[in-house]
């Protein structure tokens, strides 16, 4: 359950810890429809399973989403990626990385696991191609240290999908 | 409502409670100026936040912990307790905060200290639309999914409508109703799936009826217990805050927990609606376990109460759900101001959080409650529900008046037990 960047990571802080145990708590009784959480005894690292949901490109494929919570969640967002293998989508690169605006600069705390996963397959469900963004290869050539989709200057050009 | 300003200046407020109690740490706050607005009733006192839900306190959507008091952004009412609120502005920043929740740029809010009578009354009707227009959305998706089942099926039988129409003449000539599908079991789901079509004689009929009913039941009870699991986890909520002064105890009545009526004058849709539930779950607790029916709904009922509490969560995050889903995505440009805490802003952007809930929500429900109870007398037509079956495993019914006593109080044993036990499971 260790990564560079899981190690280099604090622990959480105590009203982060607070709202991921009221968040699980949540998300046991009313998980969100197409989502299945991992379960394991690190509150701080969600593995999170991602059905594609019926009539779209995606029907009935499994994903695995991994979330990492900063020490200052909900003030911070959450890291979100793609475990490999990541669906072919225009906005998501073939290292995980996600290019999507609220999990970045539209971050904002009152988002929550469950809202951001709803965003997520709703960008899957509205994708007309399955493709790697353009520039894809340089991307994840750049991120070859290990870089944090969060280090990243997204420019989002996209309001479509 | 929006109280007197000369009666509200000066509010006594506790010394410590007028700098932060250490949520977080934070950076760049004038103490003294924070102490100023809390004291002007301006910023809801720095409370201590509760980690659990207790009687009229209201739950931070960002911190998720419990104060007596909330701010409201003015964009969208939405509240935020005094020291998240100073986390939103970050420190050296030079652009103006964006509302958390429905990302108005240049956030402020106003503190109305604690919520009136009438406050509360909206956020509930509020959380409640949002609540049904969920359950209108899940029973799209069931109806969405059963009619593409009926597609497959249409499509995988379509071969064999010619049998159809056999079966139906066969139907006619014989004029037999007792000839059923029994006797041509293949053939039976053939007669089910090309029920679309119209021109059916009366045999088919009757059985195209019996199905209907029988799916339209099926679904109607995921529903009613859908709804009634989210209806008592609300009304539960309401009955701690409203009633825990006096009796603590909801009240029980003829078996079922009878969720008091919500603020609103507005009757609750469901009221009835429990009601026939619990009657029907009576009816099936007779009947033992026969029917598979009756686990499901002592399994509902034992599920509402287990989950209340974070059910109650759930109603109060839904609204905050669909905004963040539809927030757009493109980013306003944003202009330099340095606010003090942006308090004075006048502009009013209204209403992001109830955009969704549309007013014809009830009605619709209403309707959905409507065919519901429809369905209710069906199941009832059931011989396996008939009392007598209690009695013993034959249905004749005693002659003798002491016969008839006898069973009498059979029946009424066993109803007593039937309304005490399937109780007994949720409140323990």
């Amino acid at each position: 359950m260790t990564s560079t960047s899981a190690q280099s990571r604090k622990t959480l802080s105590k009203i982060a810890c607070n709202r991921l145990q009221k968040e699980l708590a949540e998300w046991q009784v009313n998980p969100p429809a197409g989502f299945k959480h991992k379960v394991t005894d690190n509150l701080q690292r969600w593995v999170i399973e991602v059905t594609g949901a019926s009539g779209t490109l995606y029907t009935g494929e499994l994903y695995q989403l991994q979330v990492d919570f900063p020490e200052h969640y909900p003030m911070e967002a959450p890291q979100v990626i793609f475990l490999p293998p990541a669906p072919a989508h225009p906005h998501i690169y073939s290292n995980g990385h996600i290019c999507l605006d609220i999990l970045y600069d539209s971050w904002s705390p009152a988002m929550t696991v469950s809202s951001i996963c709803i965003s997520i397959l709703s960008m899957l469900s509205s994708s007309t191609v399955k493709q790697r963004p353009v520039d894809n290869d340089r991307y994840v050539k750049n991120c070859r240290n290990g870089r944090s989709p969060k280090e990243t200057r997204w420019w989002f050009h996209d309001d479509k999908v | 409502m929006m109280g007197n300003k000369l009666g509200k200046k000066r509010q006594m407020v506790e010394e410590k409670y007028t700098r932060p109690q250490g949520l977080y740490q934070h950076k760049d706050v004038d103490h003294k100026k924070l102490r100023k607005l809390i004291l002007d009733s301006k910023l809801a006192p720095c409370f201590p936040g509760d980690e659990e839900c207790a009687l009229d306190l209201e739950e931070c959507p960002i911190c998720f912990l419990y104060y007596p008091s909330l701010n409201r952004s003015r964009c969208c009412m939405k509240g935020i307790c005094t020291e998240c609120f100073l986390q939103m502005k970050p420190p050296h920043s030079t652009r103006p905060t964006q509302c958390p929740f429905c990302k108005t740029s240049s956030y402020a809010v106003e503190y109305r200290g604690m919520r009136t009578k009438e406050e509360k009354g909206m956020e509930q009707v509020e959380e409640q639309r949002v609540i049904e227009a969920k359950i209108r959305m899940r029973q799209q998706e069931l109806q969405d999914e059963q009619e593409r089942m009926q597609k497959k099926l249409e499509i995988s039988s379509s071969s064999r409508v010619v049998a159809a129409a056999e079966v139906e003449d066969y139907g006619i000539s014989s004029s037999s109703i007792a000839v059923p599908s029994l006797r041509y079991p293949s053939q039976d789901n053939v007669v089910i799936s090309s029920q679309a079509s119209c021109t059916t004689p009366p045999f088919r009929h009757h059985l195209n009826a019996t199905q209907n009913r029988e799916e339209d039941f099926d679904l109607d009870l995921e529903e009613i217990m859908v709804m009634e699991a989210i209806w008592l986890s609300i009304q539960e909520c309401g009955s701690q805050r409203h009633g825990e002064m006096g009796s603590s105890v909801p009240p029980i009545s003829g078996g079922c927990y009878l969720p008091q009526a919500p603020p609103s004058s507005e009757a609750s849709p469901s009221n009835g609606l429990v009601c026939a539930v619990a009657a029907f779950a009576e009816r099936q607790h007779l009947n033992d376990s026969d029917h598979p029916l009756s686990h499901n709904i002592a399994n509902a009922s034992a599920i509402n109460c287990i989950s209340s509490r974070d059910g109650r969560q759930m109603a109060n995050y839904t609204p905050q759900n669909w905004i963040e889903v539809s927030s757009d995505s493109g980013r306003a440009v944003l202009r330099e101001e340095d606010g003090e805490w942006a308090m004075d802003h006048g502009s009013m952007i209204a209403e992001a959080g109830t955009s969704y809930s549309s007013s014809s929500g009830r009605t619709a429900v209403a309707a959905e409650v409507e065919s519901t109870g429809s369905a209710m007398p069906d199941t009832v037509e059931d011989p396996c529900f008939q009392p007598a079956m209690v009695a013993g495993n034959h249905s004749r019914i005693p002659e003798s008046f002491e016969e008839q006593m006898m069973l009498a109080m059979a029946f009424s044993v066993a109803e007593a037990q039937a309304r005490k036990s399937p109780h007994g499971l949720p409140w323990m």
